[in-house]
């Protein structure tokens, strides 16, 4: 087993470091009047300083070295209690950058709080740790390690949606989340305790592997595969709960109603995604060790016995199903709502079941498939949360009627939401269209019933272009100017967003973020082959090495 | 040779661009890349016909072809090329984006996005007519489907927001079915690329029930833009709602993406598949025929009428098509190409008719020669063009195709013949109540046509005649085409 570099941690310093002394800068009360300027400048350093270590790692680090590194998953030796706690591979430090770009356009975006002077230290703050628990959770090798760093980022964005204290909505929406993400956490781990049962460990490369049981013992009640199955279950809903899939979503849309826009953008951009990378982590190795003995077997001792399990079909059929069902319910839902927060957060659970196609069709094209599209959406879905908070900011109401006429009024934050919508929408030249087309080509690809898959896909994403050109046509052809709900004095428009300042009434941070978000989106929406064939290598050497 | 193809895309592109942010001055921008967008195509006719220069007929000119995205199993490339099928569209797109920059040329509300709008949708139906690889292609078929969104839902009549959303609802729906289509068809084969030539090598070798079902897909996909009945109702309302210009894009040009998708990934790639399900077609030709032509005698809306005539005439190309022989594919292209040119003037005609009178209910305007001798030359000119009066453009075309039907279906033929007295029913009675008889409805003040409008119909009136006499200036170039070798 290589021993690790500790560089490979720096990012992960810098994030501890900023957020520590972010904390410590408040309690001594240093700059007290521009903590905004302060915190948010410390906490976009320090997550652009990890963004180029980890695209530095990614990039630099011979990817030989890295693929060595793996073997702290894979050649963990088959003891019973063996496996490494952590693991380098070229597939978490993909995700990394995910999550540290999903943070860097949510505090980016967040540099323009004027109003907001208390929460600065406690927003910045908690979005770093929540930040250090994804890093942390892509760098798993083991459940309980995987399952630990979910609940750093659970524990912090619960903290991060009630954080301003004056809306009880709120308030609402973190104590929604706190208990479900209690619910969820519960369960996980009771089905990493019936998996360990079975396997006698926790190292995610044993996992769903051959099952060594001991001959001198009967086998339990209902047999070893049948404890691992049920402990796949618990996995699967309490993990499904911090991806949004149907039937466990239902908290996502109080919540994304609920919270500060920019929180909302951080949990359907980043902290949603790292409960994704958790299914991938989770479940690929079951499903493509399906019936098969990994090469590395080590000699059985004397006295047990060694049982391949075929978990591959049911679990890609239920990941198939739970696609299916979420994509179409997320769709259907959203096409009623009437408060543009919620319509988002819906649609924000049907792009989850697009995602899970990858899972489904577990084959390395799928997945550099659904990588990009959970890459696209940081920049559509967290985009669009942050357009609708500069919008709220800007007084405009919470309902998508009362959008009238925004697109003319604010032309840049109109023909901004535009792009996000359209490329939610999978229209061509967005980057939502070229991830998702790679990964429905993909389960075309796959053949075989996946194909069925990639058709639901894209009729649910015919479905969709409902919903977001109604929008379009409220924004650029309903006649009446906007709504504007005058601000009183102290007080907060539309849901918990406090007005703001700046460029055109939004802020510098937004504006860039926005900007930012938009270019991303047409940049790789013409020419995605720089970031899709790093995805497609970063997936080949996971699957490889499996 | 000139990279000529991308550098029309270029051109249009950055003509868009700068269109959309120069405001009040957006008309003479729109005109000057409209005149490049000419000299290019001038250019294209010259390189493909050149003796020196040209390729086979049955080979695709000009094409050029870059990576674009490269992994282990998806390779898409940046291909582009045309044929003489694509080429005649082409020059198609090039005259109606003229003349509806002409046309439009005083339109006040916002006319730096208009204008943009206009130029975008011309560029996206270029790039459907040069793209050679099926996502290159997808990505030009969405394109021209924005544009139209907003010419539709921005500036269009009381029911324009529930058009729009109908068209583009409709419409992608199909683009969707179309692209898992040929998304089977690359993977199913197991085809090196998502190119057009490898796609027409390796599809041969897929099972013949999945070549049908194949088949029938991108025939719903692309019959929806044709419109086939029964996926037609978008068209009408559409149509009646859509500013002119909009209208004139939608009937000349957004029509023929649909019939050339067909030819092109449709009939040359899974020609087996088409094959076993022609009597479908027919079958969806002929309903398409007849229902076109006896709607239209019913509507008391001009813009409605000429709609449905589309339909009609449409059924007639889908007919054509479907035949699978050299005769019907130049009957079908020459169909088009005719119908481009005449259905633009009759929507311009029915555009200026409802604003010099007011109204364009033909119960409740007439007898409109006196006030507007100008109007009324181009509208008779349209109506005789359209119901296929000898020496106007759409005679060689109809006739071209009634031959070809003859040929494969014998008496079938009479279907289309007959429906064609229906057509050339409803336009006379058309002109009867719009041209002649006492003026009525006809308010005061009331004048002839103002010098773009007039300008642009004349263009297409020019053309209609010259196109009429000369058809072979046209068929010269479709027959320099790969499906040119059929039966």
């Amino acid at each position: 087993m290589t021993a690790l570099a500790w560089t490979v941690f720096v990012p992960e310093l810098f994030l501890l470091g900023a957020a520590l002394l972010i904390f410590l800068l408040d309690s001594l009360g240093i700059l007290r009047d521009r903590r905004v300027e302060l915190f948010g400048g410390l906490a976009t350093v320090a997550i652009v300083v990890a963004l180029v270590g980890v695209l530095a790692d990614l990039r630099f680090a011979p990817l030989a070295s890295l693929a060595t590194v793996p073997a702290g998953v894979v050649n963990a030796p088959w003891t019973l209690l063996g496996g490494s706690l952590v693991a380098v591979t070229s597939f978490g430090l993909v995700f990394q950058a995910i999550f540290l770009t999903s943070a860097l356009l949510v505090s980016l975006a967040s540099l323009s709080h004027p109003s907001d002077q208390k929460g600065a230290a406690i927003f910045f703050g908690l979005l770093l740790i929540a930040t250090l628990g994804m890093t942390l959770a892509a760098f798993s090798a083991d459940l309980i390690f995987l399952l630990l760093s979910i609940e750093i980022t659970g524990i912090s964005t619960y903290l991060l949606v009630g954080y301003t204290r004056r809306d009880p909505r709120g308030l609402e929406a973190a104590m929604k989340m706190y208990i479900i993400g209690a619910l969820s956490a519960a369960l996980s781990f009771f089905g990493a305790s019936l998996l360990f049962s079975v396997y006698g460990t926790t190292s995610l490369a044993t996992l769903g592997g051959p099952i060594l049981y001991n001959t001198h013992f009967p086998p339990p009640l209902l047999g070893a595969t049948s404890i691992a199955l049920l402990g796949y279950g618990f996995l699967v809903v309490g993990i499904g709960f911090k991806v949004t899939v149907v039937p466990f979503h239902a908290w996502a849309v109080d919540v994304y109603d609920g919270a500060p826009s920019d929180v909302s953008a951080f949990l359907a951009g980043g902290s949603k995604k790292v409960g994704l990378f958790g299914y991938f982590l989770v479940f690929l190795v079951p499903i493509l060790l399906s019936g098969r003995a990994p090469p590395g077997l080590p000699p059985i001792p004397v006295g047990f016995h060694v049982l391949i399990v075929h978990f591959g079909l049911p679990l890609q059929v239920v990941f198939g199903v739970m696609a299916v069902v979420t994509m179409t319910v997320g769709n259907v839902l959203a096409l009623q709502q009437t408060e543009m927060k919620r319509m988002l957060a819906y649609s924000s659970i049907s792009q989850a079941g697009y995602m899970l196609i990858g899972l489904a069709v577990a084959t390395s094209p799928a997945v550099a498939g659904a990588v990009l599209l959970i890459f696209a959406h940081i920049f559509m879905k967290a985009g669009a949360f942050i357009v609708v908070g500069a919008v709220a900011g800007l007084g405009v109401g919470s309902r998508i009627t009362d959008w009238k006429g925004v697109g003319l009024r604010f032309p840049f934050l109109g023909a901004s939401f535009a792009v996000m919508l359209l490329s939610l929408a999978g229209i061509p030249l967005t980057v939502g269209f070229v991830a998702k087309f790679v990964l429905f080509s993909a389960a075309v690809q796959a053949q075989g019933w996946f194909v069925w898959l990639a058709v639901a896909g894209l009729l649910n994403s015919a479905l969709s272009v409902f919903y977001y050109a109604r929008v379009l046509r409220v924004m650029y052809m309903e006649k009446g100017e906007a709504v504007v709900v005058p601000i009183p004095a102290g007080a907060v428009a539309g849901g918990s967003d406090p007005p703001l300042l700046g460029v055109g009434g939004i802020g510098y941070g937004r504006a860039a973020a926005i900007g930012v978000a938009v270019a991303i989106i047409f940049a790789f929406g013409v020419y995605p082959q720089p970031v899709l064939a790093s995805f497609q290598m970063a997936v080949n050497h996971l699957l490889q090495v499996l | 040779m000139l990279p000529i193809l991308s550098l029309t895309l270029a051109t249009l592109f950055v003509g868009t661009v700068i269109t959309f942010f120069s405001g009040p001055r957006a008309r003479y921008v729109a005109a000057g890349v409209s005149a490049a967008f000419l000299v290019e195509i001038a250019v294209m006719f010259l390189q493909f016909s050149w003796p020196a220069v040209a390729v086979a007929p049955t080979h695709f000119a000009e094409s050029e072809s870059y990576p674009w995205i490269q992994v282990a199993w998806l390779h898409v490339n940046y291909t582009v090329g045309i044929d003489g099928i694509s080429l005649v569209l082409i020059l198609l797109t090039g005259i109606l984006q003229a003349v509806t920059v002409a046309y439009s040329w005083t339109e006040r509300r916002e006319p730096g996005a208009w204008f943009g709008l206009v130029l975008l949708t011309c560029l996206g139906c270029f790039g459907v007519f040069v793209a050679l690889d099926v996502l290159l292609f997808f990505v030009f078929w969405e394109v021209v489907l924005i544009p139209m969104f907003f010419l539709i839902g921005f500036w269009g009549g009381p029911r324009r927001r529930y058009a729009a959303l109908k068209f583009f609802i409709y419409t992608h729906v199909a683009s969707v079915t179309m692209l898992v289509a040929l998304l089977v068809t690359a993977f199913y084969s197991h085809s090196p690329s998502l190119d057009f030539a490898s796609l027409a090598g390796s599809a041969s070798a897929l099972a013949v029930p999945t070549q049908i079902v194949l088949f029938l897909s991108l025939f719903f996909g692309f019959g929806v833009k044709f419109p086939i009945v029964p996926f037609h109702t978008w068209l009408p309302d559409a149509h009646v709602e859509a500013p002119t210009g909009g209208s004139v894009l939608l009937a000349g040009l957004l029509l023929k993406l649909g019939g050339y998708g067909l030819i092109r990934w449709g009939l040359e790639i899974l020609p087996t598949g088409l094959a076993h399900v022609q009597w479908i077609l027919y079958a969806v030709a002929f309903a398409s025929i007849v229902w076109g032509a006896g709607v239209s005698l019913a509507q008391r809306d001009l813009k409605r009428l000429v709609a449905f005539s589309s339909i009609n005439h449409m059924g007639i190309v889908l007919l054509a098509i479907a035949l699978y022989s050299s005769l019907g594919l130049l009957a079908a292209v020459l169909l088009m190409f005719a119908h481009g040119i005449v259905s633009a003037l009759l929507f311009m005609v029915s555009g200026s008719v409802h604003h010099t009178f007011g109204s364009r209910d033909l119960a409740s305007v007439g007898g409109i020669t006196p006030t507007a001798p100008a109007l009324s030359t181009m509208t008779m000119t349209g109506a005789l063009a359209s119901l296929g009066l000898p020496a106007l453009i759409s005679f060689p075309a109809e006739f071209t195709a009634l031959l070809a039907t003859w040929d494969k279906l014998g008496y079938w033929v009479l279907i289309p013949l007959l429906t064609l007295v229906v057509t050339a029913a409803f336009y006379i009675w058309m002109m009867q109540r719009l041209l002649f008889g006492q003026p009525k409805g006809i308010p005061a003040g009331a004048h002839d046509l103002p010098y773009a409008e007039a300008f642009a119909m004349g263009v297409l009136v020019v053309l209609t005649v010259l196109y009429g006499i000369l058809p072979n200036l046209l068929v010269h170039f479709i027959q320099l085409s790969p499906v040119a070798g059929l039966p």
